[in-house]
């Protein structure tokens, strides 16, 4: 049986970091995603993720954790998205505990680098776990970063490419350093989280008694404030 | 003992009567102190007379006279023992009083000020914050912990003083009390010997009191009709707003009672009504949420407010047996007072078999207490609720079921020693126990909040948008945590104590340690160590020690994430001092560089508590709020509590220690465990079950 997130009221779901931007614009809803970051030290992890959130914002929206953990809100076909991006570290001593750190994810970037075939064993290694524990519920990018050094490449595109597909993720490729293909790898993981979200919904719409396809983590947040009818047993909501 | 009899000239009626009048001024007068020594030097005048009288050839004292005596004893003594009762209630609040300001650690030998205005609004509730360090001070016996009753009493002290109206029975008994003591002071005034006046006196007084009772009465019956009429209605009005759909849950039957004295309250009271009409207004200032908020909690005779203290005490109540008898739980945390070397090692090292003592000679009594959830796997919890504390209920059958369990153990194995067998698996289920326990309280006190919360919603209809229903949930928590943290933490340290002791091992191992040590880039802490005693991300340290003075769990979570700020912004000003040249504000900490810093601070904090403090945040803390920032910071934190131990890039400082082949094999089989306990967790979390999750998914569900 799978977590549920049945009467738990929506809007305390409504994490900080969503608080602030709860006024703007229309009706409708925004997503909340969790997307941890995975990936050997050196890889360049961080500054892919530093690269992506520099580039159309400005500073301020690095929070005060810099490369750690980062937000980023987005507006995708009319739909908000918030991503709260979590870094994880890639020493080998912390491992162990990943698990806390990727329960509730949405997504997962796992990140190699392209000259080093040992980064892309542990992808291999995060991806076996990630699947052990999460199942098909996570959305996962599996990214060979510095493209840049194409001529060290000590990883083949098709064996990476036909990693990805046999694991059921999707494989890109980036250069944190020319700023390539970051943008897309970013958007991309955005919408498909949002059709497994509506997916999800959907399942919920369709029949109750299927709690089983509720997924946890989808963090949908209804931030029109709504008062709520005075009568009916909603009260007892808590 | 011839005092009375060679008194001459003056019978000792006579003489009694004139010490008691000597007392009643002095009590007349407010002279306490002096009045009560009078009364009890009239007693044992009396007592001594009519004991001398008894014992001799022949009484000399007429029946008359010795009644007489008897009466004035009586009444002397009932003022004795008026004084007594007060000076008990005067006591046991500066008893908690003074323990409380003993343990904010400052006045801790100062003595009980009998000066001291008791029951002023300084009796607040104020938690014993610091008690540790009384402890370990003193290394008493004493519980660190007020008894519940105690507990509850700080709790209605509070209620009593602001409570103003009086019933009309109590106003008579007043009325009375005032008769009566003008009656004693006349008739102290009367010359010995006048009978007949002082009959009139004592008839006259017996009348008006009586009258004044029996107005009394009728003012009170009809008081109640029409509560009770309006009550009555009220709950009416509460049944149809619940849309009563026939038979209701025992829970909800309460909540309708809760909500009809609300309204009744709000009958009386004007407060809210203006409140509601203000949030009306500025439907979007949530400020005025929490000022709503705090102001309810201000007003002890509200419903909402009394449900909040009888449920805190509930509470204490259950988790007073289970903390109440911890003298070990103060062991890891000796370092912080004391952190000289060799207290430590004493601390640490004695620490197994005086545990093991501990635990021997408290078996039989603690396994009552701590086994009955394990014991009754079945047992309903909240049907203990009302009975007090736990564990009184399963010792019936104590000891057999403590001999069955060794003939058990002998039948399994005829190798073993059977009675380190046996010890080794009551410590395991002692373990359990506890594990249960706390997993039953952390259930209640979640429960406790959600049925705060929703009377809240109930009676502050504005309260009802998300914003405004997570800022009541915040004050509620802020006002429902503090007295309860530190028990709640000492059980907390209980379950925990095995790895808040691996963790002390390593603060101990790393004490040293400069942050490249840890695995800290170079480029992120200064080179030389700096002069003054100060070392590397020093602020960040203070902040998080900061954690235990916080005694809610949103407060604490944020010195989290102010430590982790804190962390970042130190990294970045180490890291441009190093290199000039690079643009300021470059933001390039990721995780890989701030988890090895982390381990450094929170090593440096010496506070192995923080293992315990973290998994209690993880309990309550709202898991909307993990996905956020505060989350992130929680997780980190943990991460490094869970693997401080695992070094394999790590260099041990050199010299300052030596790894000796029990460290090692501690390191690795923390190592196992935490990936046994991550992947546990992971797995509990999968399923639905584990304590926390359990917890949080009945709370979703209804």
């Amino acid at each position: 049986m799978k977590m549920v997130q049945t009467g738990m009221p929506a809007e305390l779901k409504a994490f900080r970091m969503a608080a602030g931007g709860a006024g703007g614009g229309g009706g409708g809803r925004t997503y909340s995603f969790k997307v941890v970051l995975l990936g050997e030290g050196c890889v360049g992890k961080t500054s892919l993720v530093l690269r992506y959130c520099e580039n159309k914002f400005n500073d301020k929206h690095i929070t005060t954790l810099q490369a750690s953990f980062l937000t980023k809100k987005l507006n995708i076909g009319g739909k908000r998205v918030n991503l709260a991006i979590w870094d994880t570290a890639g020493q080998e001593r912390f491992h162990a505990l990943g698990p806390i750190y990727y329960r509730d994810s949405n997504g997962a970037i796992l990140v190699y680098d392209i000259t080093d075939e040992d980064s892309f064993q542990k992808v291999k290694n995060w991806v076996k776990e990630l699947r052990k524990m999460l199942g098909n519920e996570i959305s996962l990018c599996i990214v060979g970063n510095k493209t840049d050094l194409e001529k060290e490449r000590n990883v083949s595109v098709q064996e990476a490419e036909g990693y990805a597909e046999s694991v059921g993720a999707k494989h890109y490729h980036t250069s944190a350093k020319l700023n390539k293909g970051i943008e897309e790898l970013f958007l991309d993981l955005c919408k498909r989280m949002m059709e497994t979200a509506q997916a999800d919904e959907r399942a919920k719409g369709n029949g109750a008694s299927q709690s089983g396809a509720s997924r946890r983590g989808v963090q949908i947040v209804d931030d029109e404030p709504q008062a709520a009818p005075a009568t009916g047993g909603g009260c007892c909501s808590g | 003992m011839a005092a009375a009899a060679l008194d001459s000239g003056m019978k000792p009626l006579q003489k009694a009567m004139k010490l008691a009048s000597v007392a009643i001024q002095l009590d007349a007068g407010n002279k306490h102190e002096e009045a009560n020594l009078e009364y009890l030097r009239s007693i044992n005048y009396i007592s001594q007379a009519l004991l001398e009288d008894a014992a001799a050839q022949k009484s000399e004292m007429v029946p008359v006279e010795v009644q007489k005596m008897l009466r004035l004893a009586e009444q002397c003594l009932e003022r004795v023992k008026s004084f007594a009762g007060k000076r008990v209630e005067r006591s046991s609040a500066e008893v908690t009083r003074a323990t409380l300001s003993a343990s904010s650690g400052t006045a801790a030998s100062a003595p009980p000020e009998k000066t001291a205005p008791h029951g002023a609004s300084t009796a607040s509730l104020e938690p014993p914050t610091r008690h540790r360090r009384v402890l370990s001070e003193g290394r008493g016996n004493a519980s660190p912990f007020l008894p519940p009753e105690i507990f509850q009493k700080l709790q209605t002290a509070e209620l009593q003083e602001t409570k103003k109206e009086l019933t009309p029975i109590e106003e008579a008994s007043r009325l009375n009390q005032k008769l009566r003591a003008n009656f004693e002071v006349r008739l102290a005034r009367l010359p010995p010997g006048q009978a007949t006046q002082k009959t009139s006196l004592t008839l006259s007084l017996q009348r008006q009191m009586m009258e004044n009772l029996i107005i009394a009465k009728a003012r009170q019956d009809a008081l109640h009709r029409k509560m009770e009429e309006r009550r009555l209605r009220l709950q009416e009005e509460a049944n149809r707003r619940f849309a009563s759909s026939g038979a209701a849950t025992p829970e909800e039957q309460e909540q309708r009672v809760l909500y009809a004295s609300i309204l009744e309250y709000e009958q009386d009271h004007d407060w809210p009504k203006l409140w509601k009409a203000r949030l009306k207004k500025n439907p979007n200032d949530f400020s005025q949420v929490s000022g709503l908020v705090s102001h309810l909690l201000s007003c002890p005779e509200h419903p909402i407010v009394k449900l909040l203290k009888n449920l805190q005490y509930r509470i204490y109540d259950r988790l007073y047996p289970l903390v109440s008898r911890c003298p070990a739980a103060d062991s890891p945390l000796a370092m912080k007072s004391s952190l000289s070397a060799h207290n430590l090692q004493t601390e640490s090292y004695s620490f197994p078999p005086a545990a093991a003592a501990q635990s021997r000679a408290g078996h039989t009594h603690s396994l009552s207490t701590s086994l009955s959830p394990s014991l009754a796997p079945y047992h309903d919890h909240n049907a203990n609720r009302e009975e007090g504390p736990l564990g009184e209920a399963p010792s019936l059958d104590r000891e057999d079921s403590f001999e069955d369990l060794e003939q058990f153990i002998n039948l399994l194995s005829p190798g073993c020693d059977p009675k380190l067998e046996v010890e080794s698996y009551i410590l395991d289920l002692e373990e359990r126990a506890l594990k249960d326990h706390l997993a039953a309280i952390v259930k209640d006190i979640h429960n406790a909040i959600d049925r705060l919360s929703s009377l809240c919603l109930l009676s502050f209809e504005c309260l009802n948008t998300a914003v405004a229903k997570d800022q009541c949930v915040a004050s509620l928590e802020e006002a429902f945590f503090p007295p309860l943290w530190s028990p709640l933490l000492a059980l907390f340290r209980k379950v925990h104590r095995e790895r808040e002791l691996s963790y002390e091992t390593s603060v101990r191992l790393f004490r040293n340690t400069t942050p490249s040590d840890i695995g800290v880039a170079s480029k992120l802490f200064p080179k030389e160590t700096s002069e003054h005693g100060c070392y590397p991300y020093e602020s960040a340290v203070m902040e998080l020690r900061l954690i235990c003075k916080e005694l809610c769990p949103q407060r604490k979570l944020d010195c989290i994430v102010r430590t982790l700020r804190l962390i970042c912004a130190c990294a970045e000003e180490y890291r441009s001092f190093h290199d000039p040249e690079s643009p300021p504000k470059t933001a390039a900490i990721g995780a890989d560089d701030l988890l090895p810093i982390l381990s450094y601070v929170a090593l440096r904090t010496e506070l192995p508590q923080l293992v315990s403090e973290c998994a209690a945040l993880e309990e309550f803390i709202h898991e909307g709020y993990l996905i956020g920032e505060e989350g992130y910071c929680l997780t980190s934190l943990q991460t490094e509590l869970h693997f401080h131990l695992i070094t394999e890039d790590v260099a041990v400082p050199t010299g300052t220690c030596v790894r000796t082949p029990r460290c090692c094999k501690m390191v690795s089989e923390t190592t196992r465990l935490a990936r046994v306990r991550g992947e546990a967790r992971l797995g509990k979390w999968r399923s639905g079950g584990g304590i926390s999750l359990s917890v949080r998914q009945d709370r979703r569900c209804r």
